[in-house]
């Protein structure tokens, strides 16, 4: 989804009636899940669509969370955070296999934003988010994709094996999709799109509306879990927080130097319907296990 | 068969035009995902319980996940049911 014309409601709205015209299935079942379920007119749909996208007077950082929210952590969860909230061992391989595709497309996508913003304060922020996530500072803090192979180890699963694995279908799909959208979309947009994501371990959300957290943090207590699933789930526990408030911060100062506010909104959106996806290829996987 | 009064068959919604028949009934549905949906949802009622039809099928949930029962010449099977992205079984547990 993108906008033809920025601002321009009643566009977008003849655009959306035209799809659903044709049962374009991505154009109905986005208005279905986010807008109305009822066919409606253009004039009608242009302001339910101008609703949907009004920051109202909190900014672009809280309707981020709000969507993210509604989406993953509504009245009806993503069904691989219910699954997580005490995972079984299919449950956390399947997370191994996939998030391992995800998090080598990550440092692809961090070092793209890297290489077409002039702005100091993102490039650090990003230096500093490949190493968190894909790097990690000597032998004493592994980096996230470090702990996540370890975890799948501690599993049964050997490293080499899980390299072997090829990502499933939504994994793929969703990964060309980010590698696309930092390529070639506005930097600030891909900076929304890839760090908005980090929002689904962030574990204030509760305070903001969320249903559920990531995962019950109990179980970081249990011990029948080993360290090493405890270790990864911890690291994205404490970490996420710190990096996907700082981006969103920075999305929102650099939205408006650039005015292409509703063009981030559009393409977080987008980037949020293919981690839905993404994240149900992981229950996928689990299955294999 | 009798489904959903209002709308597709699977999601409810009045958008689309997209209609299927199934059973020799033409169906209504949004689009071609809730429709392959839909086929999926009723070929695997029918394999789990043997039955040559279905009259009735109600649902209540959305796309995360959806409860539904199946009535077929005066039996009831309940069934909780999702689906992926492109229409088939991901999930699919029967109800007691």
């Amino acid at each position: 989804m993108g906008f033809q014309k920025h601002d321009d409601w009643d566009d977008l709205a003849g655009h959306f009636v035209a799809e659903a015209g044709r049962s374009d299935a991505g154009h109905v079942m986005w208005l279905n899940r986010n807008i109305t379920k009822n066919k409606s007119d253009r004039k009608t749909l242009s302001k339910l669509l101008a609703g949907f996208f009004d920051l109202g007077s909190r900014g672009l950082e809280s309707w981020v969370k709000r969507r993210f929210i509604e989406k993953f952590y509504g009245q009806s969860p993503h069904p691989f955070v219910v699954a997580l909230q005490h995972p079984s061992r299919a449950t956390l391989l399947g997370y191994v296999v996939e998030h391992q595709h995800f998090l080598r497309q990550w440092v692809r996508s961090c070092s793209f934003i890297m290489a077409r913003t002039d702005e100091m304060e993102v490039v650090l922020y990003e230096l500093d988010n490949i190493n968190t996530e894909y790097g990690g500072v000597g032998t004493g803090q592994p980096s996230h994709y470090e702990l996540l192979l370890r975890m799948g180890e501690s599993l049964g699963l050997d490293r080499q094996k899980a390299f072997r694995m090829a990502p499933l279908e939504d994994t793929r799909e969703a990964i060309r999709v980010w590698d696309m959208i930092c390529q070639n979309d506005h930097w600030v947009e891909g900076l929304a799109a890839m760090h908005g994501l980090e929002l689904i371990a962030n574990r204030k959300l509760r305070s903001e509306g969320a249903s559920i957290g990531y995962f019950d943090p109990m179980i970081l207590k249990n011990e029948e879990i080993s360290k090493e699933v405890k270790a990864f789930l911890r690291e994205g526990y404490e970490a996420d927080v710190g990096h996907s408030e700082q981006a969103l911060g920075l999305v929102e100062k650099y939205s408006k130097v650039f005015g292409n506010v509703d063009d981030v909104q559009a393409t977080f959106l987008r980037s949020i319907d293919y981690f839905d996806r993404y994240l149900m290829a992981r229950l996928e996987r689990s299955r294999q296990f | 068969m009798k489904v959903a009064e209002k709308g597709c068959a699977i999601c409810q919604a009045t958008w689309g035009d997209y209609w299927e028949e199934i059973q020799g009934q033409r169906m209504f549905f949004c689009c071609d995902i809730c429709a392959i949906e839909f086929k999926n949802m009723i070929n695997e009622v029918k394999k789990k319980t043997g039955w040559k039809k279905i009259d009735e099928i109600k649902m209540t949930g959305n796309y995360r996940g959806r409860e539904c029962t199946a009535l077929y010449d005066g039996k009831r099977y309940s069934f909780n049911i999702r689906f992926d992205s492109k229409g088939g079984i991901d999930a699919f547990s029967e109800r007691v």
